[in-house]
């Protein structure tokens, strides 16, 4: 088993190395790192910099989530659609073990950015004297934890559909966009409108609110932690929740797509 | 080795077309140790009939076994078996010598990096060991798929059209590792088109034909000899014998056949003639000419 996922690991490696679209992506990211960089090379304002420094990292951290998510789903849907898997399947290889290392694969990528990330920005903190938060060290931690959770929805998508329609489904059929019209139409009904198309939508809106996974549970709580930069100490339990779900997002997700990659035709 | 019985196998391509009915009743036997290969027209089932052997596609109702156990995605039953597929789906990203290795450790067992470069060294893949598959010709990709099969003792290889689009030199070193591995205690599946090929490899032969097996015998039940036609090719710038049947003249060259009792006639009348002989053997039939018969439903089967 462990020769298995080692082997399906290092070629899903050098996967990742030579895909041209992720290397775009990766460039790109580092552009606009560098753009958001750019007022603090040019201060001396300890503020500044402090601001400069939070731009950058929650800027390579936003990134680092589009790059999980792209990697979940190119990882899944280039292997279905270049047909290669047969060559994988008819070997002492299942479909199980094939997913698990893309997923394993998947987030020590994620994992090696994330730290990537992390040392950049205590070096910069260092660089620019500011001072080195804890609040670096949860942000970066969260970060890695909800990129699982991307990583693991998208490759569910990408075994199930073309990835541009996966792409299209996660922009709509998102949990805070269903959230938001959840959120609307209770208003509207509160406000006296009666009408049952309204509160049929509003059914609805909070059904798809409720089955759809969420990027990130407890985003609103430690909206404080993205913002000043500093972390309570009763704060860090939300790491361990936000661990808890991703990892049973991850598990259903799994599953799921294993049942569908099961029942594909590989020919 | 592989036990068939009855397999049907039903699919719709889309969600509004109509179902297609790839195998109808498709039963065959394949023995330990046979080099058997399937022949059939295009949309014969060959390939849906290989695909269900290895698990990939499963049957809508019968019967399949192989070495004991039902096919499945990914089984352990597949660590003596190995699979070269018609078209080229190999992992492109990978470079030669990655590919050799990751398809080699699919088995699970540990590859030695020896084990891989003799492989290669083998099959002429060394100097391209760094070459991404997906700059590399059909002949080297399925040279790495053949490289699996000399890196683990394989007991089943499948192989789908393995030397469609390959130029004559490598079908020939193709063909030389095909009849090793074979001689090796290989049992060797193989669709192919190519009856000729299977004539100089198989030693078992079924045609596929509707989704099913209509004919299914040793090679040598195939190719029988007619003991009482000659077959004959001359050069001839004037006349031909009346009792030259099924003449074919190509340039002042005949081809033809010629009854038994009018040997010794022939043969004055070339002397007569001053014929230039080219061949005069007893008449063949080859697979070509059983599958023609069996398939248009002339003969009765082999």
């Amino acid at each position: 088993m462990s020769a298995l996922l080692r082997a399906n690991i290092l070629a899903d490696f050098a996967f990742y190395r030579r895909s041209r679209l992720l290397l775009a992506f990766a460039v790109v990211c580092l552009l606009l790192t560098g753009l958001s960089a750019l007022p603090a090379v040019f201060s001396d304002s300890g503020v500044q910099s402090f601001r400069s420094l939070q731009a950058v990292f929650s800027t390579l951290n936003g990134m680092l989530l589009f790059l999980a998510g792209a990697i979940g789903l190119f990882v899944i849907s280039s292997h279905l659609r270049s047909r290669c898997l047969k060559m994988v399947f008819t070997k002492p290889c299942s479909p199980g073990v094939w997913l698990g290392s893309a997923f394993l694969s998947a987030v020590l990528i994620s994992l090696s950015l994330n730290a990537l990330i992390l040392g950049g920005a205590v070096i910069l903190s260092l660089i620019w004297h500011v001072p080195v938060r804890a609040a670096l060290v949860f942000i970066s931690t969260d970060n890695f934890i909800v990129s699982v959770g991307i990583i693991a929805y998208l490759m569910l998508l990408a075994t199930l559909l073309h990835p541009a329609l996966a792409v299209t489904f996660i922009l709509i059929f998102n949990a805070e966009m269903f959230y938001s019209f959840d959120v609307w139409t209770q208003g509207a009904i509160r406000a006296g409108n009666s009408s049952l198309y309204l509160r049929v939508f509003e059914k609805l809106f909070h059904l798809f609110y409720l089955l759809l996974p969420m990027v990130n549970p407890f985003e609103q709580k430690l909206e404080n932690v993205h913002s000043s930069m500093r972390v309570a100490h009763a704060e860090w339990k939300y790491l361990v929740y936000s661990l808890g779900y991703v990892l049973t997002l991850s598990a259903f997700c799994y599953f799921l797509a294993l049942f569908a990659l099961q029942r594909k035709r590989h020919i | 080795m592989i036990v068939a019985d009855d397999v049907r196998v039903e699919f719709r391509r889309g969600l509004l077309r109509g179902k297609v009915r790839a195998l109808n009743g498709l039963s065959l036997e394949v023995r330990d140790g046979d080099f058997f290969a399937l022949v059939g027209q295009n949309g014969a089932g060959k390939s849906t009939a290989m695909y269900c052997f290895l698990g990939l596609m499963k049957p809508t109702s019968g019967k399949i076994e192989v070495m004991g156990r039902v096919p499945e995605l990914g089984s352990p039953l597949n660590a003596g078996v190995a699979y070269l597929p018609e078209e080229p789906h190999y992992h492109l990203y990978l470079t030669v010598e990655e590919a050799t290795r990751y398809y080699a450790s699919l088995y699970g067992k540990r590859v030695s990096d020896k084990a891989i470069h003799e492989a290669l060294d083998r099959l002429g893949l060394a100097q391209f060991k760094s070459l991404p598959l997906s700059k590399c010709s059909k002949g080297m990709k399925q040279k790495v798929g053949i490289a699996q099969c000399l890196i683990h003792e394989t007991r089943l290889l499948f192989l789908d059209e393995p030397t469609r689009g390959l130029d004559p030199l490598i079908v020939r070193e193709f063909r030389e590792t095909l009849r090793e591995l074979h001689q090796r205690g290989a049992t060797i599946v193989m669709n192919t088109h190519v009856l000729s090929e299977i004539e100089m490899l198989a030693n078992r032969v079924a045609i596929v034909d509707g989704g099913k097996v209509i004919a299914q015998d040793d090679l040598r039940n195939f190719l029988t000899t007619d003991r009482e036609l000659y077959s004959v090719t001359f050069e001839a710038n004037g006349s031909v014998p009346e009792y030259l049947g099924s003449a074919q003249r190509s340039g002042n060259l005949v081809t033809g056949s010629i009854p038994k009792e009018r040997l010794y006639d022939f043969m004055e009348f070339a002397r007569i003639s001053g014929l230039s002989v080219h061949e005069c053997s007893l008449k063949k039939t080859s697979l070509e000419d059983s599958f023609f018969k069996i398939v248009k439903g002339t003969g009765s089967g082999a």
